[in-house]
């Protein structure tokens, strides 16, 4: 359970979320950030302060933005050291290969 | 802004009802009189801006096309739901015939109120029908759902204080969290807890299963169901043994110490890592942290008093602070209920002086027993009416309440949102409002604010607030004293003792305008009310021998039995802390365990409030299928698979979910988190048909943390 970050997020960055969250499970990736899906405790303050209207809770989500929902998942199925507080794991350095799928590279 | 308004969009504030620790600041977004937003208010400093999974879509909830909007009349058997739409009138006369011939033919004791939290407002809340129904005689309700173990244990040892301010958190150095999932039931005190930690601060959970919280502490120490006041023990065995003691707070602020001292010797680490499973060089390296962090604060959940020795694992918990100086300083000492910070004018709203001296006095736990002939009643029950909740799914001895609510000769009021799984089994069901129909007045019992809940819009159908149900059947009923006449204004206006110092500038005025102000207390970085002493104690000191203890024995704090001090339970309490064992633990009950070898306990769920929600498909669609956890090594003895359906039961009853196989819980120990309604069940029953109904050892407290269980594939 958990609310989830979309690519409205992408290249935007703001962040106001991590101020936000009150468990510190907003991680960075590369280009966007992922919510911990199994840390989110679902208060939904970090959509409410999302200038980009990227964050959705899982159960609402578009179902255009539904894969993004997985992604997460599988972003920390990958990244098994982003966890326990993302504010000490420091950003990833990667994203989940879906950005590519949607963005592109980003570089165009 | 106050009035609802028909046209335009307005924002109103309001307040989260639920009996939850954090009492919500919520702004209402009202656009041409339906409320299209809920959600938390940024500026509030302690929940600031959150609300959580329950009340995220309150509106869901108000909007529901389940709601019951009309008075309704049962047309089937009890229990079928069928139901047709009666008038008020209709209803109020058949509810004021019925009451009459009742009391006329077997006396009023026959009726008895059965209530609690299902709203959480002073006006709406846990007192609103003692009045009417001290009026009319009935029997006491006596309500221990909630903190009552614990409340007569703070009472005979740090008196009704109010602990430690939640913001002063940031100031704490050692958070010991004890049976209390933050994550899930007190979520607005994680970021503090989470500052503390960024500061340097310790933070570690005591609990039989690794819960979320448990997950993001710094130690997790799992203990065996009901054998917490053993730890607690001998955490103060190595306290006083190495000379861990603030010596000058305890010679100037306690009474007792010599005797706790000799006390404390039979309750080593080694004794107690037997009990508790916990190795005894984790509890000596637990005191020493707890001792030598200073300020160092232990935050304690309900779950701590539900079992057979709940109140003196309470009192050893509150013995704590005190022998290590932690209330010196903000941060220090114990926090579970804020709540007696509040100048709340309890008496104007339960009027107790109104209750017959003598008058019987039922728990509500052995419901099930008082309708089924259990308890000998005489008179017997002949009507009940039940309000803020649903203890199908919250009271112990499920098959047998079901059983008492079938019988065609009880005449069951029931007023309500929803068509619960009580509901189904009244006579009469009324319609109740949500609180965004309602207007009332919040205090906390985890924060220090006053919340104002301004009504937001129009109540929907022909639903009531409570008091105006109260007033409406005072009427019906010929009640003519002015407390019936009071209007909700009426009544917000008595809601506190607003000359008390702690109201000092704030008045109903500026609370209806500003929503929500901090009593006045000083601020978290000075609070520090008990630094010399000074607690509500008959000696003004804490009292590891209790005095009350001594003189009054066990009792039930007349706040949940409706004012009422009479029938107290009465019992003999040694003074000094001590241990109780479970009553069902395979180590003190082998004999039970060699049938029944599991300990189950039953936290409370992500997604519901106790069982509200529950009905709620984007909530019950967030909590998932009701399930078991059980440890692999359980499961592998019972060929039990995650996803299995199982059977979970003892002598008492039995339940059906599905198993899910998880080593975040003890071996031994099956958690199973409640809320969930009876209806939505397989085996139509839920863990409620296992809980006992014995008490706790003080205050009437319930134990459904001291159960056996089996469990086998269904």
């Amino acid at each position: 359970m958990a609310y989830v970050v979309t690519d409205a997020c992408v290249d935007i960055l703001d962040q106001s979320c991590v101020e936000e969250c009150p468990v510190d499970c907003i991680y960075q990736g590369d280009r966007m950030m992922y919510i911990h899906p199994d840390e989110c405790v679902d208060c939904g303050k970090c959509m409410t302060v999302c200038p980009s209207d990227a964050i959705h809770w899982e159960h609402k989500i578009p179902v255009e933005l539904a894969p993004f929902t997985t992604a997460a998942v599988e972003f920390f199925e990958e990244h098994e050291d982003a966890a326990g507080g993302a504010s000490s794991r420091g950003p990833v350095g990667v994203d989940h290969p879906l950005l590519r799928e949607r963005r592109g590279t980003g570089e165009d | 802004m106050s009035a609802t308004a028909a046209t335009g969009t307005v924002q109103v504030r309001g307040a989260c009802p639920h009996d939850c620790p954090d009492t919500c600041a919520m702004r209402i977004t009202v656009t041409d009189g339906k409320a299209v937003s809920v959600a938390g208010d940024r500026e509030h400093p302690y929940t600031s801006g959150g609300l959580c999974v329950k009340v995220d879509n309150y509106l869901d909830r108000v909007y529901s096309p389940d709601r019951v909007l009309y008075p309704m009349r049962r047309t089937g058997p009890k229990g079928s739901g069928r139901f047709e739409r009666i008038t008020w009138d209709q209803a109020l006369d058949e509810i004021a015939d019925r009451f009459r011939a009742i009391s006329a033919e077997f006396g009023p004791e026959a009726i008895m109120p059965c209530s609690y939290l299902g709203t959480q407002g002073i006006l709406n809340g846990l007192n609103v029908g003692d009045p009417f129904f001290a009026r009319l005689g009935a029997t006491v309700a006596e309500r221990t759902y909630c903190d009552s173990g614990a409340c007569t244990a703070y009472t005979m040892t740090i008196g009704d204080c109010a602990g430690v301010d939640p913001e002063s958190l940031v100031h704490s150095k050692f958070i010991l969290i004890w049976a209390c999932n933050v994550m899930s039931t007190n979520l607005h005190l994680w970021p503090f807890i989470a500052e503390a930690r960024k500061r340097g601060a310790t933070v570690v959970v005591v609990d039989p299963v690794k819960t979320r919280t448990a997950k993001a502490a710094d130690w997790h120490i799992p203990i065996r169901p009901g054998t917490d006041g053993a730890l607690a023990l001998a955490m103060m065995h190595v306290i006083i043994n190495e000379g861990l003691t603030d010596d000058d707070y305890v010679a100037r602020y306690t009474v007792g110490y010599e005797e706790l001292v000799d006390r404390v010797q039979r309750y080593t680490p080694e004794w107690a890592a037997e009990e508790t499973g916990v190795p005894a060089e984790d509890i000596r390296r637990l005191a020493r942290g707890y001792a030598s962090a200073q300020p160092s604060v232990i935050r304690i959940g309900v779950a701590v008093e539900r079992h057979a020795g709940g109140g003196q694992t309470v009192r050893a918990l509150a013995s704590l602070p005190a022998l290590v100086g932690a209330w010196r300083n903000p941060g220090g000492g114990i926090l579970q209920l804020p709540l007696w910070a509040f100048p709340v004018n309890w008496g104007a709203m339960m009027h107790p002086e109104m209750l017959q001296p003598g008058k019987r006095v039922v728990n509500q736990y052995l419901l099930g027993q008082a309708l089924t002939g259990g308890l000998g009643l005489d008179p017997p029950l002949k009507a009940l009416m039940v309000y803020n909740s649903n203890p199908v799914v919250v009271c112990p001895d499920q098959d047998k309440l079901i059983e008492g609510l079938k019988r065609e000769d009880l005449f069951t009021v029931v007023s309500e949102q929803f068509m619960t799984d009580t509901a189904q089994f009244a006579d009469i069901v009324l319609p109740a409002t949500t609180q965004l129909e309602q207007d009332d007045i919040m205090f906390s019992w985890g924060h220090l604010y006053v919340t104002y809940n301004h009504r937001s819009i129009a109540p929907l159908g022909e639903a009531v607030p409570n008091t105006e149900l109260f007033r409406r059947l005072a009427a019906r009923m010929g009640f003519t004293e002015a407390v019936f006449r009071r209007t909700d204004d009426e009544m917000i206006a008595e809601a506190f003792d607003w000359s008390a110092p702690a109201m000092q500038g704030i008045t109903v005025e500026s609370l209806k305008e500003k929503g929500w102000q901090r009593l006045t207390v000083p601020p978290a970085d000075q609070y520090a009310p008990y630094a010399e002493g000074d607690f509500p104690t008959p000696s003004g000191k804490v009292e590891f021998k209790s005095s009350i203890a001594e003189t009054v024995g066990n009792f039930v704090v007349p706040l949940f039995r409706q004012g009422s001090n009479d029938h107290q339970p009465g019992t003999p309490v040694d003074p000094l802390p001590h241990y109780i064992s479970p009553r069902e633990s395979t180590r003190t009950n082998p004999e039970l365990a060699a049938r029944h070898p599991l300990s189950l306990i039953t936290p409370k769920s992500h997604a519901y409030l106790n069982s509200s929600s529950a009905n709620l498909p984007l909530h019950r669609r967030v909590q998932g299928d009701p399930t078991v956890l059980i440890h692999p090594d359980d499961a592998a003895d019972r060929s039990i698979a995650t996803g299995d359906d199982v059977r979970v039961f003892n002598e008492r009853g039995s339940f059906v979910v599905k198993a899910k196989v998880d080593k975040s819980v003890l071996a031994g120990v099956a958690v199973s988190a409640y809320g969930g309604w009876r209806m939505h069940t397989t085996s139509l029953s839920t863990m409620a048909s296992l809980n006992p109904t014995v008490f706790a050892d003080l205050g009437n407290a319930p134990t459904f943390s001291d159960t056996l269980v089996q469990i086998e594939k269904a």
